[in-house]
């Protein structure tokens, strides 16, 4: 397998001896994010996540199937990570690395274990018949922060997403196509987004924000910090590394929230912005079989 | 008579006119070009035509992506391992190492060689690359007998940039043909700093304040991507600057 290609002596002090003059080799400032940009598919659920130079691509999709014995009334509810060579060429294929292992665990965590969206809905027929929703998440291009970029893609991929709308009558399940019925949303509950922050120094003073990979491969540590915009905690992974000092922890959480809202804002725009291109004539109203609630 | 430098694409036919014509020499043909025989040139890459009169060659002038070595070439390189008598020096990620003898520095013996670390990074030219072959590398000249500014580099910063602009930035005249200016213009500025250009895609920049080698590699950087001319560049040098002070 190959090994990720290691920065040189040079580059490794450079980055850490700027940090200490506050200076990022982009020029943004420690708490700044890079350009984050979101376009929609043409289908519904597709959702194509750009932070700087990394991309992430998010692909809902929903059939229906038996659920599990166990949880007889719930959904099923998956997302899988996929980093394929295309990213970087340390990644193969069928052979899970640590970062990709990493990534789906805190995924789950985030949008699954945190109930942002409500699996009892997804239930068709008790025990028999539900609906299955699955999120493909691919990394097209790897520039450090893979996190906060997959989780932002994911929320976004599921809130995009519409499935086929369904009807039962006298014991007889249907699924109607989008030409029959409008497609329906999936009912969320709340919008977690990671934050990710890496620590440098030796004690782990500094503590950046969205860090590229070049600064990523010379951090001390890292933490992520799950919330939505209400500032409700979802988790806090920091997986090893040098210990950080609980206050300074505090502060990350703190202006942690305020990038939240910031996600949660940019997101609801551009999922307006979208709604309305859809929307050619205002006739979704119309279509929509929906109850409002 | 056709336009000056076309852009070309694979497979199509040049213009008779453009080729140079010289009384002694015979024709040499460049990167990008390949010969059919009898008597047909075709373009391999697409990119732009360049035809040298004086040396009688002609050659695609390409951006890629990928750099192939090719003998005399000045690189960066990063060792990764030693070995009993040589280095084991990466050009570019997840390709096969060149080597780098440990005699081949000025005035090196079995005794005086440069200790060069994992990681460490030198500045070096391709003495040997055949296309089966790892390449060879050396760090002094073997008519001299000096280095020519070839060696390990120390501190600083390495950027990666690419191949069409580090070839640009290593023409002779880098600013009339090549069309870069930023390093002149923030030379201009006060800035100093000092550079060394790897035709594999990488420029290390080293200065006594690390806020200049940011600035440089942003600079760098930015031209690169953007793919600025030489008025914007000195747009951006002025921006650059002036969020500096």
């Amino acid at each position: 397998m190959p090994r990720e290609a290691e920065p040189s002596l040079n580059e490794r002090q450079f980055v850490l001896k700027a940090l200490e003059e506050n200076l990022r080799l982009d020029g943004r400032t420690f708490d700044k994010y890079r350009a984050l940009a979101l376009t929609f598919g043409d289908e519904y659920g597709v959702a194509d996540v750009t932070l700087g130079r990394t991309r992430v691509l998010a692909k809902t999709s929903a059939e229906v199937t038996v659920p599990y014995a166990d949880r007889p009334l719930d959904g099923i509810f998956t997302i899988t990570t996929e980093l394929s060579p295309m990213a970087s060429p340390a990644f193969e294929i069928n052979r899970p690395t640590e970062t990709e292992i990493l990534l789906s665990r805190l995924l789950e965590k985030t949008v699954r274990r945190s109930g942002a969206m409500d699996t009892e809905s997804l239930c068709l027929v008790a025990g028999q018949k539900c609906w299955s929703v699955r999120v493909d998440v691919h990394v097209l291009s790897h520039d450090g922060n893979l996190t906060d970029a997959a989780c932002f893609a994911v929320v976004a991929a599921l809130r995009h997403f519409r499935k086929p709308d369904t009807s039962m009558e006298g014991g007889v399940l249907t699924v109607y196509t989008p030409a029959e019925r409008e497609p329906v949303p999936l009912s969320w509950l709340h919008s977690p987004f990671c934050i990710t922050w890496c620590f440098f120094g030796d004690e782990g003073q500094m503590a950046l924000l969205d860090a590229t990979w070049s600064e990523e491969q010379v951090r001390v540590g890292s933490c992520t910090i799950s919330l939505n915009r209400h500032g409700e905690i979802c988790q806090i992974a920091k997986l090893g590394g040098t210990p950080v000092e609980a206050v300074a922890l505090l502060q990350c959480t703190n202006v942690a929230l305020t990038k939240a809202k910031e996600f949660s804002t940019y997101l609801d725009k551009k999922l307006a912005e979208d709604a309305k291109r859809r929307d050619k004539d205002g006739l979704m109203a119309e279509l929509s079989a929906e109850n409002d609630r | 008579m056709a336009t000056e430098n076309p852009l070309v694409l694979p497979g199509d036919e040049i213009d008779p006119s453009l080729i140079p014509t010289h009384k002694t020499k015979p024709l040499r043909l460049g990167p990008g070009l390949r010969h059919v025989p009898p008597n047909q040139i075709l373009p391999t890459l697409a990119g732009h035509l360049i035809a040298d009169h004086r040396k009688n060659a002609l050659y695609v002038e390409y951006n890629g992506g990928r750099y192939i070595p090719s003998p005399s070439d000045l690189v960066i390189g990063q060792v990764t391992r030693s070995a009993a008598d040589l280095y084991y020096v990466n050009l570019t990620p997840y390709t096969p190492n060149a080597s780098l003898p440990h005699l081949a520095f000025e005035g090196a013996t079995k005794k005086t060689r440069p200790q060069l670390a994992n990681g460490a990074l030198v500045y070096a030219r391709i003495s040997l690359a055949n296309r089966h072959m790892d390449p060879e590398l050396e760090c002094v000249s073997t008519s001299t007998g000096k280095s020519e500014g070839l060696g390990p580099l120390t501190g600083g910063m390495v950027f990666d940039i690419s191949l069409g602009l580090a070839r640009r930035l290593l023409m002779a005249r880098s600013r009339d043909v090549g069309k870069v200016a930023v390093l002149e213009l923030l030379g201009a500025e006060g800035l100093a700093f000092e550079t060394a250009v790897g035709r594999n895609g990488k420029v290390w920049v080293n200065s006594e304040s690390v806020k200049t080698v940011v600035v440089v590699g942003r600079a760098l950087k930015e031209t690169d991507e953007k793919e600025l001319g030489v008025e914007q560049q000195k747009k951006l040098v002025q921006k650059l600057i002036k969020e500096m002070r």
